[in-house]
């Protein structure tokens, strides 16, 4: 991605539209590549970690469970606290690093535990504290360092980025264990060092966007909470709530397709690499859309895309181009949903409170997906995956039509900076 | 001391970190892997193998401690306490050897298996993403058996599954045991929560036993191959092993209350008499039957210091006795040519 020789709010303004629309700020491709190796380290040990457990610790697929509610669960509760504690004097910069720091000491911390499960339980939780500590605060940081009619492009890029190392990750793991079987250690040692990169970049390449009125000074939950005052804010808050309790996960999706076209379930993992692509590809391009037509409405078409999954997965067609296109919808999804909602979002929040105003819509719509899917497999188990998708759909549309009426609704609030 | 730039503070950081990365890597790619596997395998051609071949004989897995894909595919005469046994070259995480024909599953992390003849000698490989569990080879060599674990995908997958193969050895098709048409009391059921594992062949190759996981109950399902049915026969019955004569079951009976721990037990399968074995320790293994008074099973080593090695151990099944060491340093045993 081309980056400009000086970054920075004013220049960019001051440029104006000679700014071609795919340049972004140097500090948001700073962070998307601290984000991609931050990913590639990751990704090399979630696609080991159940292997790790399983084989060489011989855990029981109970305690495995344990591990996994663990792993989804930690992260949302932190985001929330880290995500307001870096609207205190504006410390984006600081609080996000603390989290891609710690995130990269438990890489090495898993391999000092060795086998004993409280302790690397402990080393999981701590890595995915670090993971809810970054993610506010970091998206606050791309916000602060664009200007506003480019949110989405930025937001664009970041998300590239960030899903080439979630890409590139399993890869390097694989390859390494296929060159050094069982030698976990040397994964752990190679999944530090990517994350040990990650850290570098922010370190020394991410400027900090402190500024006099992004500094709020008490560290309080009442700004965060107080955003909910801002009526088209806490219309996203609750639709995200909304869109996130109807979003059916792409293992379930993948799941019932792979029953119904009956290809071997060796193709499934492929399913969520070619996801992946698409979402790779796509990300900048929504994010320019998003910034063209609207954030909303790029926001709505990419729940649209997802409601067009679950009438795949209803409809009577079969065979490749089901699967193929259900594939390309989700990554539709993906890259008109993820970025463009942190932009979407960040064009509402006054920049004091943009951290904290981040995590809270990223928090609720997070533990609403946790929530549906529980709900969906309870749902699939009990009453059929039919009628578990047309509750979904329903549920999809209702929650997009009072969003997309909300916004019709509620005029535009004073411009924040 | 010139002050160094940011850029070049990061360089040399990154500079750091990459000699770190190659240096880990070589230096673990130059050590010597100490896998069994690279010993020097006895070949077939040796005559006390060939003898050994051709008497009763026990075809198991030497368990290779930390990386369990390099678990060696190994012979031992039929003979409690036994001291001889021959590595073979071949080497994967659960293996099984019947009627001429072996399965090995896990010779990867990431789910490869293959067969291979009675000279062990690998044949055709195939794919079963998941994490290594059970295999079972027909009598007659006709069919091969094989479990994984599937394992979630994302945050929010659905979690744990299994999945069960049952593959045609000659042509290599295969058919997933979610395929099949169960009945229970006569009527069909299906579930998406249906997980198969632990198949056991009967004698003529096409019957089967296997366990059905749905809804919290593991049903015993006694199954057709050749016509893709399967019913239910009871519940609480995991990882069926059918003895030679082909009366009775043993398997894995989970403790009531206790979660993860398994007794072995024997059903007959006339009288659907119950029984508890003299074994007491947690048995999470598809026992193997000696003869039909005996079955063989591994557990791990408990120590103290509990260890990653396995032993075979053996208890009578008919409740009596008292468990007794099989065969040190062994698993995924296989009784080839049954007296």
């Amino acid at each position: 991605m081309y980056t400009q020789l000086r970054s920075g709010l004013t220049q960019e303004a001051q440029a104006g539209e000679r700014v071609p629309w795919w340049r972004v700020s140097r500090n948001v491709v700073n962070l998307g590549l601290t984000s991609l190796f931050t990913d590639i380290s990751s990704e090399m040990i979630s696609t080991i970690l159940p292997l790790y457990l399983v084989y060489v610790l011989r855990m029981t697929t109970l305690q495995l469970g344990v591990v996994d509610g663990v792993y989804q669960g930690a992260s949302a509760l932190m985001r929330l606290v880290a995500g307001v504690a870096a609207d205190r004097g504006g410390r984006h910069k600081e609080v996000a690093l603390a989290g891609y720091g710690l995130s990269a000491v438990c890489k090495l911390g898993m391999l000092a535990v060795g086998g004993a499960f409280g302790p690397l339980v402990a080393v999981i939780l701590a890595d995915r504290t670090g993971k809810g500590i970054r993610t506010a605060p970091r998206d606050a940081l791309i916000s602060l360092s664009s200007p506003r009619e480019r949110l989405g492009v930025a937001f664009g890029v970041h998300r590239a980025l960030d899903t080439a190392g979630a890409l590139i990750g399993p890869l390097v793991a694989f390859a390494l264990l296929t060159m050094l079987p069982g030698r976990f250690d040397v994964i752990f040692v190679v999944s530090f060092c990517f994350a040990a990169v990650g850290v570098a970049v922010i370190t020394v390449l991410v400027e900090s966007r402190r500024s006099p009125e992004t500094a709020s000074r008490r560290l309080s939950l009442r700004p965060a909470l107080g955003l909910l005052r801002l009526a088209r804010f806490r219309l996203l808050v609750l639709a995200g709530f909304g869109l996130g309790l109807a979003t059916i996960a792409d293992a379930f999706i993948y799941l019932a397709l792979q029953r119904r076209v009956d290809f071997p379930p060796t193709f499934l993992p492929l399913l969520y690499v070619l996801t992946s692509v698409v979402y790779l590809v796509l990300a900048v391009p929504a994010g320019r859309l998003a910034d063209r037509l609207g954030r909303a409405r790029v926001l709505l078409g990419g729940y649209a895309a997802l409601a067009g999954v679950y009438l795949a997965v209803l409809s009577s067609a079969e065979g490749a181009v089901l699967v193929l296109g259900s594939v390309a919808l989700f990554g539709v999804y993906y890259a008109c949903t993820d970025g463009v909602m942190a932009a979407l979002a960040s064009s509402l929040l006054p920049a004091e409170t943009r951290s904290g105003g981040l995590a809270l819509v990223g928090t609720s719509t997070a533990l609403a997906s946790l929530a549906g899917s529980v709900l969906f497999g309870a749902l699939w188990t009990t009453v059929g995956l039919q009628v578990a998708v047309v509750a979904f759909l329903a549920g999809l549309v209702v929650a997009g039509v009072a969003l997309a009426g909300g916004l019709v609704w509620t005029r535009p609030g004073p411009v924040p900076a | 001391m010139p002050r160094l730039s940011r850029e070049a503070w990061f360089g040399i950081v990154v500079g750091v970190l990459v000699v770190v990365t190659l240096g880990y890597v070589g230096f673990a790619a130059l050590q010597p892997s100490g896998s069994p596997a690279n010993a020097a395998a006895t070949t077939v051609s040796d005559p006390r193998l060939r003898a050994l071949l051709a008497e009763p004989h026990l075809v198991f897995l030497k368990p290779s401690g930390a990386d369990p894909t390099q678990d060696v595919v190994s012979v031992a005469p039929l003979q409690q306490g036994t001291t001889e046994r021959f590595e073979t070259g071949l080497h994967c995480q659960r293996a099984y050897f019947a009627g001429g024909h072996g399965v090995c599953v896990g010779r990867d992390l990431v789910g490869s298996g293959f067969f291979f003849d009675d000279s062990f000698t690998a044949g055709r490989t195939f794919s079963q993403p998941g994490l290594t569990s059970r295999a079972r080879v027909s009598a007659d060599g006709k069919y091969a058996s094989s479990t994984v674990f599937v394992t979630g995908h994302s945050y929010n997958s659905p979690g744990f599954s299994t999945n069960t193969l049952i593959t045609d050895v000659a042509t290599g098709s295969s058919v997933d045991l979610e395929r099949f048409t169960v009945t229970k009391d006569g009527q069909r059921i299906q579930a998406p929560d249906f997980n198969f594992w632990g198949v056991t062949f009967a004698a003529d190759g096409n019957r089967f036993y296997a366990t059905l996981g749905t809804n919290g109950h593991t049903y015993l399902i006694e199954g057709d191959v050749a016509n893709r049915t399967a019913r239910v026969l009871t519940d609480g019955v995991e990882c069926p092993s059918l003895s030679p004569d082909g009366t009775r079951i043993a398997y894995k009976h989970a403790l009531p209350g206790a979660q993860r721990e398994w007794r072995l037990h024997v059903l007959d399968l006339r009288t659907m008499a119950d029984t508890a074995l003299a074994e007491t320790r947690n048995v999470d293994d598809q026992a193997e039957w000696l003869d039909n008074s005996r079955v063989t099973y591994g557990l791990q080593d408990q120590g103290p210091p509990a260890t990653l090695d396995v032993n075979l151990w053996t208890v009578p099944a008919n409740g009596s006795g008292t468990p007794t060491l099989f065969l040190a340093h062994a698993t995924s045993p296989a009784v080839v040519g049954r007296p």
